[in-house]
């Protein structure tokens, strides 16, 4: 980094996070609708998350990431103020840090591979959201996080506050929840066949 | 970073390579190699096993295709726009804190021009005068100590 950037003066700074953070407003504002549920909270919490990056931008480090930082204060401020319930157990007091979850893998029918993809080729955006709101809040966050905004597990981790092995371990249930809820509805709505491809395994 | 996904690190108790992977195992791992968390040699593990086992190769197959089916779909689906007053508001908020965080200062330039010319019987023959005036503002932090002229 060059020397002007460690001399800037607080003004300079100010233009910066103006010209650099305000082009991410779209991407908070989508993730917090996921995260809050409702429009109205949604920009709030996108509000307050740039009031407080802004007040803490002296401590970002030019040069790295800036999304990954906005995502970690959306996140951190949606945490700590706008969960709805904060009495509610949170997942993680009883977490499995191991990956290999209880539920024994298996081969899948072809049917269900073709039902798979049919739904999620056929389903409307509004029941992909209905789909993202219903599962839990720990999963929800993870998978938008890694399917949509492409994080690894390493940034989710910073982002999210918990270890790489959470992390994965959320992305695996909260996937896993979201494609069964994505079938089901699929098959309410009649847009899977359940026709037999003849092929066992 | 790598996680931990076949017991023993691949190799078992006696110390002997193992090539014989269950099909659980090979499946439980796919979420780490789709997502590029998994290393050799447990990527060649894999490969081992999936090569001679086309259960696993089918199952592999439609995970990756349901992973990127499943992107491009939330990716489609969660791409609101901020709205017009979030944006405004976001913006009179960085500028009001601007405001109240640093000290305004305003700096004025003046200069004025007087020019007269006087002929040879001592009359004023011309007479000139120009202001002018300029005004600027400033932000200054008063804890970085610069002077605000930055540069």
């Amino acid at each position: 980094m060059s020397t002007d950037l460690v001399k800037e003066s607080s003004a300079d700074r100010a233009v910066r996070f103006e010209r650099d953070a305000l082009a991410f407003t779209d991407q908070l504002y989508a993730a917090a609708l996921r995260y809050t549920k409702n429009p109205h909270d949604a920009k709030d919490l996108v509000q307050d998350t740039y009031l407080k990056a802004f007040a803490s931008f002296h401590q970002f480090e030019p040069g790295t990431n800036l999304r990954a930082w906005l995502f970690r204060v959306l996140t951190t401020t949606f945490i700590n103020t706008y969960r709805k319930d904060q009495r509610r157990p949170q997942i993680s007091a009883g977490e499995v840090e191991d990956w290999q979850l209880a539920d024994a893998a298996s081969h899948t029918s072809d049917q269900g591979k073709s039902a798979e993809v049919e739904a999620l080729e056929n389903l409307p955006d509004s029941d992909i959201k209905r789909a993202l709101q219903e599962i839990p809040e720990e999963f929800r966050i993870a998978v938008y996080l890694a399917d949509v905004e492409g994080f690894s597990y390493k940034e989710i981790a910073d982002i999210v506050g918990v270890p790489a092995g959470t992390v994965m371990s959320r992305l695996h249930r909260g996937r896993k929840q979201l494609r069964e809820r994505l079938t089901e509805y699929a098959k309410e709505l009649g847009y899977t066949t359940e026709k037999s491809s003849g092929v066992k395994p | 970073m790598s996680f931990r996904i076949f017991g023993s690190n691949g190799f078992d108790a006696n110390g002997l390579g193992r090539n014989d992977l269950a099909c659980n195992e090979v499946l439980n791992s796919f979420v780490l190699l789709i997502d590029g968390q998994m290393e050799q040699p447990e990527i060649a593990l894999v490969e081992v096993h999936i090569a001679a086992c086309p259960a696993c190769e089918a199952e592999l197959a439609h995970e990756q295709a349901v992973r990127q089916l499943m992107q491009e779909t939330l990716r489609r689906s969660c791409n609101e726009k901020a709205p017009e007053d979030l944006h405004d508001a976001i913006y009179r908020q960085i500028h009001a804190q601007m405001a109240g965080t640093f000290t305004e200062v305003v700096t004025q330039y003046s200069m004025t021009e007087i020019s007269i010319e006087i002929d040879e019987f001592g009359q004023v023959e011309h007479r000139e005068v120009t202001i002018e005036h300029t005004e600027e503002i400033r932000f200054l932090d008063p804890n970085d100590g610069s002077n605000g002229q930055g540069r």
